[in-house]
Parts: structure tokens; sequence; C-alpha cells
């Protein structure tokens, strides 16, 4: 379904109702009247109802509102990062610079209104200790040369250069450096640095600091912070006189600002691009920073509403369920006054529209209290979720934002969630038995008319299997899915005539949940490309057939509870049994709150766990016999020779790096991305494994050295197209057919995948090709990345820090392979806990719940409880009856979140090749699902406690003077 | 009215006061009463005059300001909750207007509960409540829950459920209150045949005619036993 169609649904279901209640509030006195009442009776149950139904759009607001952060701060990079540079024009040499200056600015293009130069080198830079300071290094930081008043004038705005305050442009030995790289080497005015860079390095004295802002926090990487120094003009050249082999050259670059402002600028890309290809200028690439930045800033914050958006579904489902499970109990308890009102002449319809009316007012309520959780809910999702992007290298300062627009779409989407429970709950209290409703005695369960069942039953199994059949056949897991849920759940009228209640739902519903559970397995090739969507139904119709399953079985426990009592114990246990076995709706409905957000928190659990518990062996496979991987500055690299004359290296493998779009026959990429060139020493200590590979290859070494061999050849790891935060995809697989465009020269080279190595990509090489073919793919590369094996493997981190201390100056950073694999898994598992954080709130929700509906069932009851007292029942074993009967649904719940969370776990773990090629070993956490089972059944006896004490305080007198 | 043996209950000087917010009021005024082992006691007065609060009271179901009500020698009110629970399990039973059945559990199971709360053997429990169904007339009504059982038959189970732990006195507050003349004359031959086996009871009604038909009738007025003798 659609946006727009959904927007529509939910539009048409609030106008309908609205119309209904605003005829009974103004024509229908009476409804108002009751409605009101009743609603204002009593305020704390009111209370409840209220807090109970602000769940579902608490999560959905939260959901927006974690989109509208993740675009804003993104978009905020274009302040900060950008400010009036709209597109870059690089230029891989500098002496071409003055060329393409003249070239881009004149004639002046249409929506460009300002063009500036500028020269930028990567470069190492520290500080320069006296005495015992310690010295800080920063090896990944950029050195510009720009003319200061220029860069002012640049885009009309001052203030959005960032460089208002930092004086003229620096001479000599001066620097101008960033606020962030200030503190990286804590240094500030009047301190001495040291620029490392081809192959030399030079003092220099930092004359001032500027922001991270406009042009002043630039630079070419997506890097947080803007590690760069500004230096005099002419610096970069001098210090390139000689370069050593490898090192990546001054660049120059154009910086294009257009007209408009920062955020709405106009986008001249395409018609720079263009300018610049018919001018015929080698070695220039247009980079549309500005529009690349701000669509990225829209697909990750769409990305994650949607992730967190199909995630809070199941915490919206238990919101639901609570919401039923409160309305139905609120009917309840109103049943002797519902029926006197039917007696009194009160169609069945009206009172629908008065419960509805009450509904109304409690939904409206929830809904606007429910906006402004879900602010919070957002500001906690934010501040751990920044805590989780900063350890990446595409970290981001969030903003925290909130649009008007988010808050309406999540107050809207809430009360239409409410308003429909509520309606559709009070369609059925309006169904009510007039008699028994007045003697208070309880509803009889319709069964089936046998014309009744089998047309409905009928037309649902050939619906679903029709459903079912398709799914299977297109590879559509959802429709398989739903297909074989109304297919099964139909045959319940259709057996009901011929078997017991028992048998006619057990039958259906088991064979249902073993199908689902063992989907993945079953139609494996369906499951494959299945989508976040397809597991969302799987956790829920497995769940909703299990709690089915489980509360039409239930009553086998009373044989645990008659042993008891025959060895003369457990009358806590009868008592605290028998009313969730009676009343099976409403334990259905807890059980099924419990079990949903269970099973969602078990399966996260797991698969953290199993990608965890694969680091070592991912390490092993990746490192391809190496223990470091070495990386340097581009501008001033360690050389193979360098490596190798190092104390405890016994093997280097170069790799070349560059940067490139990549383009598949469906899609063109606006991002640059990776690709790395290998030569014969990496694949010398045994080759990184493969996870899978072309037929033609007899192993994984027969398809590196093929690669090795062809340029027109490539290994990518599996989720290597993917884009952005969160979960890795899997978008790319064995024999797919990429092009490799030269960002310089628009150059096309088609690749074949050979093989794909999994989806970590723990030492980010990107798409690997042979070394050769590199410079005919692209313009320029860099060769400052190596593999290192070293003498003694158990002390490859001491080598690490060795290797960064001694080769400082050309920026060194090694890292194991365990450390590597480390680092990405602990974005994957941080990511995991962050939703599994999310989910908790669901599961606060169904502890809530379960309080919410043992007070009300500790009031329902008092009468029953004043007699057990009086019957001398004692107040602890009222109190032990209480918190039994929590206990049973809460156990329950867990064992069948718990149970069909570990077997669909396994299901997809075993057969699914959703997660990628790479073969993931199911096992049990069993710790971690025992500490969630503990809090989860500790905090629902807490939650219970005190309604349970409160019932164990009613005085029997007392709870019987009421009675009678 | 003189007697030899020691009275079952002793009440001495019993009063009784409800507080609210708006005013205080005095249900009870110092009650003094004394009931003997096989006695049928039957509690008259008005509406609103503190017969049910003397029986709750008597029976230990509510605190009382002042005074002392000894059952058994023990005073209900100078022992804990735990103990007076306990004891009230043994020695008490409690027949109600509203019935009060347990609507999840069965007839049988209803019955059963005051046995299973003193330790008897869940069959021995059983055993014994289908007995007492028997007794009552409702022997194959014993898997029926209240709900599907008639005010008649509902309140045979609480009669029922009230004897089956063979307390010294049952206690029944305004029994026949919820039911038709025809339905609760057989409920009264109900219990007059209780008593007739020789148990103890104690019967708040408002209804003359009820009440001239036990041993003995106290007449409460305004929170005070005005009359107190063999019924006329």
């Amino acid at each position: 379904m659609t946006t727009d169609v959904l927007a529509a649904v939910i539009a048409a279901v609030l106008v309908v109702i609205a119309a209904v209640s605003g005829f009974d509030l103004v024509r229908r006195p009476s409804f108002r009247r009751l409605a009101f009442r009743n609603a204002l009776r009593r305020k704390n149950e009111a209370l409840l109802v209220v807090v109970g139904s602000l769940f579902g759009t608490a999560i959905v607001t939260s959901a927006f509102v974690v989109g509208d952060t993740l675009n804003s701060s993104i978009r905020d990079e274009a302040r900060t990062r950008l400010g009036p540079i709209d597109e870059v024009v690089l230029v891989h040499h500098t002496s071409g610079l003055a060329e393409a200056l003249a070239k881009v600015g004149t004639p002046p293009l249409p929506g460009v209104d300002g063009v500036m130069p500028m020269v930028t080198a990567p470069a190492a830079v520290s500080s320069l200790p006296t005495g015992n300071e310690q010295r800080y290094v920063e090896p990944d930081a950029f050195v510009h040369e720009i003319d200061f008043d220029a860069a002012r004038r640049f885009g009309h705005r001052p203030a959005d250069t960032g460089l208002v305050d930092a004086g003229p442009t620096p001479t000599g030995s001066e620097a101008v450096i960033g606020a962030d790289l200030a503190r990286q080497l804590h240094v500030g005015p009047g301190d001495q640095i040291v620029i490392f860079a081809f192959g030399q390095h030079h003092r220099f004295r930092v004359r001032a600091l500027v922001p991270r802002v406009g042009i002043a926090g630039y630079h070419p990487t997506y890097a947080v912070e803007a590690q760069v120094v500004f230096v005099a003009p002419g610096t970069l050249d001098r210090m390139a006189a000689a370069v050593p082999a490898g090192a990546q050259l001054p660049e120059g670059r154009v910086l294009v600002s257009n007209t408009g402002g920062v955020f709405d600028s106009t986008n001249a890309a395409s018609a720079l691009n263009v300018h610049v290809r018919t001018a015929g200028l080698p070695g220039v690439e247009v980079v549309s920073e500005k529009q690349g930045t701000l669509d990225f800033a829209e697909r990750q914050g769409s990305n994650f509403a949607e992730l967190f958006g199909l995630t809070g579904g199941f915490i919206v489902i238990a919101g639901v369920l609570l919401l039923v499970n409160i309305f139905v109990m609120l009917a309840e308890e109103r049943t002797h006054e519902l029926g006197v009102l039917r007696a009194l002449g009160l169609k069945r319809n009206h009172l629908v529209r008065t419960f509805g009316l009450e509904g109304n007012l409690y939904a409206i309520t929830a809904a606007i209290a429910g906006s402004v959780a879900g602010i919070g809910v957002a500001r906690v999702i934010v501040t751990v979720t920044e805590r989780i992007f900063s350890e990446g290298d595409r970290g981001a300062r969030l903003r925290f934002a909130v649009t008007p627009s988010s808050v309406a779409a999540g107050f809207a989407i809430g009360l239409a969630i409410s308003l429909v429970t509520v309606w559709l709950t009070s369609m059925r209290i309006g169904r009510i038995n007039v008699i028994r409703a007045i003697r208070n005695a309880p509803e009889v369960r319709r069964r089936f008319q046998p014309l009744w069942g089998l047309v409905v039953g009928g037309a649902g199994l050939l619906a679903g299997s029709q459903m079912f059949v398709s799914g299977a056949q297109d590879h559509e897991a959802v429709l398989a899915l739903a297909g074989a849920a109304i297919g099964l759940w139909s045959a319940v009228p259709l057996l009901e005539p011929f078997v017991s209640w028992r048998l006619a739902v057990t039958l259906p519903c088991a064979v249902l949940l073993v199908f689902t559970a063992a989907a993945p397995s079953l139609l494996p090739e369906t499951f494959d490309e299945a989508g976040v969507e397809a597991f969302f139904l799987q956790g829920v119709v497995l769940v909703a057939t299990a709690v089915v399953l489980a509360v039409t079985n239930d009553d086998q426990f009373r044989w645990v509870v008659d042993r008891l009592s025959a060895a003369g114990r457990g009358v806590a246990a009868r008592l605290g049994l028998a009313n969730p076995l009676a009343k099976r709706v409403r334990t259905g409905l807890l059980l099924g709150m419990y079990a949903l957000i269970v099973f969602v928190l078990v399966f996260m659990i797991v698969f953290a766990s199993v990608f965890q518990a694969q680091a070592p062996q991912v390490a092993a496979e990746t490192s391809a016999g190496y223990d470091l991987r070495v990386d340097s500055n581009a501008g001033n690299p360690v050389t193979r020779e360098q490596l190798s004359a190092q104390r405890d290296v016994v093997a280097v493998a170069p790799l070349v790096q560059a940067l490139a779009k990549f383009e598949t026959p469906n899609s063109t990429d606006s991002f640059q991305r990776r690709f790395t060139g290998f030569d014969e020493s990496l694949l010398s200590r045994g080759v990184p494994k493969l996870t899978s590979r072309a037929p033609t290859f007899a192993s994984d070494d027969a398809a590196w050295r093929a690669v090795l061999a062809s340029p027109a050849l490539t290994i990518v790891p599996s989720d290597f197209l993917s884009g952005g935060n969160g979960p890795s995809t899997s978008t790319t697989k064995v024999g797919d057919h990429l092009v490799l465009v030269d960002p310089a020269s628009g150059g096309r080279h088609d690749l074949t995948v050979a093989g794909v190595a999994g989806d970590l990509d723990p030492a980010e090489n990107g798409a690997m090709v042979g070394a050769r073919a590199v410079p005919t793919f692209v313009d320029r590369s860099v060769s400052n990345r190596f593999y290192v094996a070293v003498r003694d493997p158990a002390r490859a981190d001491a080598v690490a820090t060795r290797l960064q201390a001694d080769l400082l100056s050309n920026g060194v950073e090694a890292d194991t392979f365990r450390s590597l694999v480390d680092d990405r898994l602990r974005g994957t598992t941080a990511f995991i806990r962050l939703l599994q954080g999310f989910l908790a709130l669901g599961l606060v929700i169904g502890i809530a719940g379960l309080g919410v509906v043992m007070v009300r069932v500790v009031r329902e009851r008092r009468r029953e409880i004043g007699m057990l007292r009086a019957m001398g029942f004692r107040a602890r074993t009222v109190r032990a009856a209480f918190l039994l009967e929590a206990s049973f649904i809460a156990v329950q719940g867990i064992v069948i979140g718990a149970v069909l969370g570990l077997v669909t776990s396994y299901s997809v773990l075993s057969s699914s090749k959703t997660l990628g090629d790479r073969e993931l070993a199911f096992h049990v956490p069993w710790l971690a699902l025992g500490a969630l089972a503990a809090a989860t059944l500790g905090a629902s006896l807490l939650a219970v406690l005190w309604p349970a004490t409160q019932a164990s305080r009613i005085r029997p007198a007392a709870a019987l003077r009421l009675a009678d | 009215m003189v007697r030899t043996e020691s009275p079952l209950l002793v009440a001495r000087g019993v009063r009784k006061t409800y507080r609210s917010q708006a005013d205080d009021v005095e249900a009870l005024k110092g009650i003094d009463l004394d009931i003997h082992a096989g006695e049928l006691v039957m509690v008259m007065g008005p509406s609103g005059n503190g017969k049910t609060t003397m029986l709750n009271c008597l029976s230990g179901l509510d605190d009382i300001d002042a005074g002392h009500v000894l059952v058994d020698g023990i005073d209900l009110h100078r022992v804990s909750d735990a103990r007076r629970t306990d004891h009230r399990a043994r020695r008490m039973g409690f027949v109600f207007q509203s019935f009060n059945l347990i609507p999840v559990f069965s007839a049988a199971e209803n019955v059963e509960l005051p046995l299973l709360v003193i330790g008897t053997p869940a069959r021995a429990a059983r055993r014994r409540a289908l007995q007492m169904l028997d007794r009552v007339g409702l022997r194959e009504r014993a898997t029926h829950r209240p709900a599907e059982l008639s005010g008649g038959e509902q309140q045979r189970v609480a009669i029922a459920r009230a004897l089956v732990a063979e307390p010294a006195i049952v206690w029944a507050d305004e029994p026949t209150g919820n039911l038709d003349s025809q339905t609760a004359e057989a409920i009264l031959e109900v219990l007059f045949d209780v008593h007739r086996s020789g148990h103890t009871l104690v019967i708040v009604t408002h209804d003359r005619a009820i009440g001239t038909r036990g041993t003995r009738l106290v007449e409460v007025r305004d929170g005070r036993i005005v009359a107190d003798g063999r019924p006329r």
C-alpha cells in the first residue's frame, strides 16, 4: 500500500468517525451526556485508558521524528561542510587549475554566482610539544590554500563561509586551522604545528582558529569533523616538488556557488558538467556536493523512518492489543449498565456510538499526549544513535529536529489507530445479549452457523490458497505467508461442525505454526528476496497463531493445579489460574502483547550474538594470511620498502586505492565508491574467502587469480552497492554486471562479478580488481594501503602500535583484522541494540499493560476477594493468587515469544539468503535469553505487586458491603 | 434465658463507627451478646440500623472500635489478621444475599474451596463437596458454573459452601433477599434443616415473618440491641 493510499484511508476513517461523532455531539444530547459523564466519572480509570492508548501514537511519532533528525543532521552538513559551495570542479593536477577556473567562470553559467580556486592536499599534522608534553597527531588532515578575501566574498554572505574572523590569507609559515583540528592537536593561536606531506615536514605557527562552517569546514571526505589547515598559497606546490611514489599530488578545486542560499540554491551541476566536458578539460570532474548531501539526507531520513516505523509496527500492535483489552474490560465492567440502556430502548448502533464517543475523548487525549511522548522517545533514540554513528566513518553529529508535519502525521496515525480500535471494540460490545447483560451473566461463545461456516470458511480457504500459490510462484513472501494464514484460519469454521472446537482450532493453527516458522526453509527462493515486511508479517502470524493455540489448550494446565491440590497445596495456584483460563480473550490479548515483543527481541538477540560470534572466523577469512591492515596518509604514504624494513614484519602486500562511480544495468549511482587493486603478493599467503563464486572457478584461489589476470572481472562485498547506515542489505551477486565510471573522464569499463566476499568488508576495500587495471580505469589512484604479516601473530597488536609510532610522519594507522572486524560488527550489533532498546519500549507497554489490567481486575473482583477473605483465605494467599495469575500470563508470553524467536531465527539462518551468502552458525545465547526472561518476568511481577497487594488488603466487610 | 454451658460467642461493648469526610456514623453503640451452640439466632431490624454491621463485626469480617468478641475463647479483634482469618476458615461459614460465588469456578469447585483453604486434600475435598451439593439437592449441577444456575440454586451452592467445613457458626446475611418467595422458602427450609442437624446459625433479616422462625430473636435498632429473647 502506498503512502498516499494509506493517508487517504486514514483521512477517510477520521472523516467518517468525526462526522458520526459530530452529529451525535450536537444532535444526541443523551449520548453526549453518557459519554462525557462516564469518561469523567472515574478519573483514575480514564487516566489508565489514556496511558494505554498513547503508546501507539508515541511510537509512530518517534519514528517520524528520528527521520526528521537524520534528515536535518545530514542537511546541516550543507551548512557546516559546504556553506556557499554547491559544486566542486575537481582538477587532478594543480597545473590545470587556472585553465579550469577560467573556463568554468567565463562566460558565467546561468544560476552560478561565484567561482573561486582552492588547492588541497592530504597530510598528517601533529602538534610540536615542548619539554615533556605529549605529541598529538591527526593522520588524516587536509591542507588548503585559498585567498581569504576572495573566499569571504564567495556566495555573497560572508557569514556562511566561516572565514569572517580569520583575518588575511596566511603568509610564510602562518597557518589558520579548523577548530576540530585544534581540539585534536591540543593547540591554539601561537602554537607550533608540523605538517607531514610529500616526504617532507614543515613547521607552521597557528595564527587563528576557524569554525567548522562553510569553506572553513570544507573537506573532501564525509568525516564528521573538519581536520583542515589553511596555509599560504604556493606552499603545497613547493612541498610537492619531489613527490614520493604512490603519493597523491595536490589537487586543484574550483568551488562553485549557485544563486540562492545555503539550503535553497539552484542546482547547476548538469550545466556545469556539460560545460566542463565541452571545454575538453583533462583530469577534471564535477562533484555535485550540495545536492549529493541533500539527497543523502533525504534518503537516510526516510530509511530510518521506515526502519523504525517497521520495528515500531510490532509495538503499535502491542499497543492496539492493550487498547482493545482495556476497552473490553471497560465494557465488561459496564455490562449491566449497557444492558439496562438496551432495555430502555437504545439500539445496538446507539450503544456503539455512545461508547465510541467516549472512546473518542480518550483517543484524542491519548493522541495529543502520545505525540508529545513520541518526541521524548525520539530524543532518547537520537542520543543512542549518535553514539553508534560516532563509531563509524560516515559519522554524524545529530541535530535533534522535529517538524510540525511529522508530529501531525504521528498524531493523525495514532489517532486513527486508536479510533479504529475503539470503534471496532465498541461494535463488538454493542452485540451484548440484553438479558445476560442485566443479569451480569457471561456472554456465550457464538458458534459459527454451519452454513455460514461453510461459506466464510470456504471463501477464505479458496482466497488463501490462491494467494499462497501466487506468492510461492512469484516469490512474493508476503503474499505466500498471508495466503497460508488466511487459508488455514478459514479452515476453523469449516472443521467446527465436524469436530470439537479445540480440535477445529488446534489442527489448522498447528499446521500454520509449523509452516510459518519453517517457511524460509520450505520456500527458500521466495524468502531469499524477502524484505523486512515479510519477516514482520511472519512474526505477527506466528505469534497470533501460537497465542490462539495456547489459549485454546490452556486448560491443560489444570492437571498441574489438580496435582498440587491433591497434595493439599495449590489453592493460590487454583485461584490464580482460574481467571486466565476462563477469560480467554483477555488472556490472549495479554499473551499476544508479551509474545510479540519477546519474539522480536529474541530474534534480535540471536542475530546480535551470531554476528559477534563470527568475528574470529571473519577476521581469519578476510586477512588472506596477513595480520595487519596498514593505511597511511595519501599525501605522504609509507612505502612497501619502509614497511618491509620494520622489525617483526615478514611480508607486505601493497594495495592501490581509487574512487569511481558504479552502475548496474538497472541503476545509476550518485556516490563515488572505493575500489582496490591488488597484486600477486595478496594471494601469496592464502586468499580472502569468498562466500560465493562463479561456477567456472574451482576454488576461491582460482577466482582471485582470474580477477588479477582480467580487467573485466571483480570481486565485491555483497552489500557493495547499498547506501547509508543501518543493517547491510545484499545488493550484488555473482554474475552481476557492473559499469565502473571514471568520475574525471566519464570513461566506462564493464566488470563482471566473479565472486562475492561476504558483506562485512572489514578492510573497507570495496570492489577488488587487479592492480594493473586500476590506471586504465581511472585517472587518479593512491598506493597508501598495505596488508602486513608479522613474525608473531599473537603480538600483532603490539606491532601495530609500534608501526604507528615509528611511522608517525606518514600518518600510519595499523589495525589487526580482528579489530577491524570488531569495529564493523560493533556498528551492526550496536544498531541491533538500538532497535532492541526501541522494542524494549514495547515490552514496557506489555508490562505496564499487565499492571493496568491487573489494577482493573482487582476492582472487578472486589466482591470475590471479599468472599474469599470471608471464607478464610489469608491476605498472602490472595496476593499470591494475583501474582501467580500475572506470572502465568507473563511466563507463557515469554516462552511463546522465545521459542518462536529461536525457531524462526534458526530457520532464517539455516536456509534463507536474506542475510547474504555468508554461513552464519546458529547458536542459542542462553545468558542473554535468560536475562531477558528474568528481567521481563521480574518487571511484570513488580508491575503487578501493587495491585496484588491492594487486593490482599481489601477488607472483606468493605468488599461485601459494596456487593450487598 | 439461663444456660449452663459456656457460650460459643461472647460480645461485650462492641462499638463501630464509619468515618467519612462528610460525617461519622456510629453504626454499633455497644453491643453485648452471647450465642450458644445449636442456636438459630434471628437478627432483625429495619434497614440501615446496624444488623449487617453487627454480623460483620461479630464474625471478624470487620474491625471494631471498642469492645471484645470472643469465639471459642479467642478474642477475634485482639489477634492478628492471619490468625483471625484461619479461625474464620475453620469455625465459620457465610451466606450472603448476593450469593458471592466465584464465577469462574463450577458449583463443586466453589463448595470445595473452604476445605482446600484448611488443607484438605483435593480428592477428599471434592468428595465432601459433592456430598454437600447432594444435601442441598444440586448433585447433578456440580459441574455448572454460577452463571448457569438460577438464583435459588446459586444460594443453595452458597449454603453448601458455608457448611462444607463443618463450621461452628454459620452467618447468613439476608439469605433470601434476592429470591422470590417460593425459592426463598425453599432456601429457608435448607437453612432450618442445617440448624436441625446441630449447626449454630445467625440469620440477619428485615423480614418479620422469617425473624420469628428462629429459636431466638435479637432486634437491633439504631445500633443497639433493643430486644433479645424467644420470638413471639
